[in-house]
């Protein structure tokens, strides 16, 4: 939670960037990368030498050594982004993405200053990796930005690559999953109709993934000052009636309150009990350490339900855009993508490392290097394994996937795990076939985990 | 009577709880055949939205809690289903109700209103209830967010 804290502070202004301390600085380098990489990932992997410049500039002025001598020495385009100055379509945009790097970031609940959010709370939406969403609509200026960022793209930020250095695990992740996410398939065939004149797929294939951030963006953007211009209205609103119902209050009769829980004369305990519960939520909800005093707590409180819920949709939208494209494979599902919670170092060697991979190799390696990020000594082995595990059934593989996730886990999950995993698998007989057999050796993993703890 | 309070327990169930009723849920939408024509976006949308709400209550433990027991119910108001609570809370909510429009003149109890706005069965409940309330359903809705950014993650094409 500190974490997030601190890149909330980090992020708030694109101009306080180069004033940030070098311990968030990488942190805010592997946003840049992230976001940078999803760029590239989209675009031709001609990488022309200027944005290997463009790199180094944009290090050493996150870095905060002397930004300005070394902002003078970079291109152009760090420059005027960093300095604030309009320049060219690409500063422009740079400068957006760099602005924007909190909402980026935010995969994973860090929390950055949104730009609209009058009252300052620090909760703001979550920003996807890459994946490219049809269901929005956006305005004019989204095919100007487009057009821009696809001309910045070409020139853009390879080199950054998979290595990024783990810094904590949270960023690790946010930049593993976008490092390893193979370029999109642009081609992929859009289904959504009504967006044909918007949509740019048809076009400009390579820009779609930007585009479709900066309309998130911007539509979460919109939505965020709605929301807060009707909460306004709404206690102004509220307000008003209050004042009506308590004159109508105090003139009318006080009937006799009914038996509740609580009997009013106890004030005194009553309040105890809401600031002690208080004391809970202050814990719950990050940021609100600072804040003291009730009416300031409950507004972050109530911001943050608020961006919770708005979390909830825009993630119910995403996941249907996702849907339709996907085949919805439930014990890949299981597998691969709901436990990466336990250790983020462990998931990023498993999500870089190929498909097929063996249970017990996992926990070899997973023994040994706690904490290299680097994936050398898990290939050779994998290889190898792997080719006697392709002869087998290779909806096997889905299971080694499985269990070689629930190996990053204490053993007595594994077992609830791995029965969750199979009770799901009533799709599919041939699932229910190859579960029954691997039942032998899924048993193993957890004495084994076991035995080496 | 402060001394008399048990501990409150705001403990939730484990992610992969959540993940297991929301994965249940999708896959039941999944099952329906409307469910996949890409021209009703929306309604997929609100759908998926709907399961997500859902099986995050149910996953937090049912009928258990408040809000959970309101969010089944706005649930299955819209579907048209049955939901029996027992009768004797419904009361007692009902009548805090009463008491509740009352009351809001002071200035936290303004701030109430508009948690009670938020948290679904809020209306219904005096406010250091809401504010337990509350923190259970912050918590049951960070898990949430985190399956479901996990899901998109892994769904989203690598």
């Amino acid at each position: 939670m500190e974490n997030e804290l601190f890149m909330n502070a980090g992020v708030s202004h694109a101009s306080e960037m180069t004033s940030l301390s070098s311990s968030t600085s990488p942190a805010m380098l592997n946003w840049a990368s992230m976001e940078t990489h999803q760029v590239e990932q989209s675009i031709t992997r001609d990488v022309p030498r200027d944005c290997f410049y463009f790199e180094k500039s944009t290090e050493q002025s996150i870095f905060g050594s002397a930004p300005s001598s070394h902002v003078s020495s970079s291109p152009t385009p760090l420059n005027s982004n960093f300095s604030g100055g309009g320049g060219a379509g690409e500063n422009y945009v740079i400068r957006e993405l760099v602005g924007n790097l909190g909402y980026v970031g935010d995969i994973y609940g860090a929390p950055p200053a949104s730009i609209g959010n009058s009252s300052g709370s620090c909760y703001a939406t979550p920003m996807m990796s890459s994946p490219p969403l049809d269901a929005f609509s956006g305005d004019s200026r989204f095919a100007e930005r487009a057009a821009r960022f696809s001309c910045l793209g070409n020139r853009s930020f390879n080199g950054r690559g998979a290595e990024t250095v783990p810094i904590n695990g949270e960023l690790t992740r946010v930049s593993s999953t976008s490092a390893l996410k193979p370029p999109p398939a642009a081609n992929r065939p859009v289904n959504l109709p009504g967006k044909e004149k918007l949509n740019p797929r048809s076009v400009l294939i390579p820009q779609l993934p930007h585009l479709l951030i900066y309309q998130r963006k911007l539509k979460r953007r919109k939505i965020r000052i709605r929301r807060e211009v009707e909460t306004q209205k709404k206690m102004e609103r509220k307000r008003n009636h209050l004042i009506h119902t308590k004159i109508l209050s105090m003139s009318g009769l006080d009937e006799a309150k009914p038996p509740i829980v609580t009997v009013s004369p106890n004030e005194s305990v009553r309040r105890e009990k809401i600031s002690e519960r208080m004391k809970l939520l202050q814990d719950l909800v990050p940021g609100c350490n600072k804040v003291t005093g009730k009416a300031l707590m409950l507004d972050e409180i109530i911001n943050y339900v608020q961006s919770l819920q708005r979390q909830v949709e825009f993630l119910s939208m995403k996941l249907s855009s996702v849907n339709t494209r996907l085949d919805f494979n439930m014990d890949a599902l299981m597998s691969k993508d709901i436990f990466p919670s336990s250790n983020n170092q462990q998931v990023l060697r498993l999500e870089s490392s190929s498909d097929i991979l063996l249970a017990d190799h996992h926990c070899h390696t997973l023994q040994l290097n706690p904490n290299d990020s680097s994936n050398n000594i898990m290939n050779p082995m994998e290889t190898s394994e792997s080719r006697s595990f392709n002869s087998q059934l290779p909806t096997l593989a889905h299971f080694t996937d499985s269990i070689s996730q629930f190996s990053t886990f204490p053993g007595d999950d594994l077992h609830s795990i791995i029965h969750m995993g199979f009770a799901q698998n009533h799709i599919s007989e041939s699932n229910q076939v190859h579960s029954t057999s691997f039942q032998g050796p899924s048993n193993q993993v957890p004495s084994h985990m076991k035995a080496e703890l | 009577m402060a001394s008399a309070d048990k501990p409150i327990n705001t403990d939730v169930p484990e992610k992969d709880v959540f993940a297991l009723h929301f994965l249940q849920s999708l896959s039941n939408l999944r099952r329906q055949n409307t469910f996949n024509s890409p021209e009703k976006t929306n309604d997929r949308v609100k759908k998926i939205k709907k399961a997500a709400y859902v099986s995050m209550a149910r996953a937090a433990g049912g009928t258990s809690r408040l809000w959970s027991r309101a969010l089944l119910r706005r649930a299955a108001k819209e579907t048209n289903k049955v939901v029996r609570f027992s009768r004797r809370k419904k009361r007692v909510t009902w009548l805090r109700r009463r008491s509740n429009r009352r009351d809001p003149v002071e200035e936290e109890e303004k701030e109430a209103e508009r948690l009670r706005n938020l948290v679904p069965g809020g209306g219904a409940m005096e406010t250091s209830k809401l504010i337990e309330e509350t923190a259970y359903y912050i918590k049951c809705l960070s898990m949430q967010v985190k399956v479901m950014q996990c899901l998109v993650d892994g769904l989203s094409p690598k």
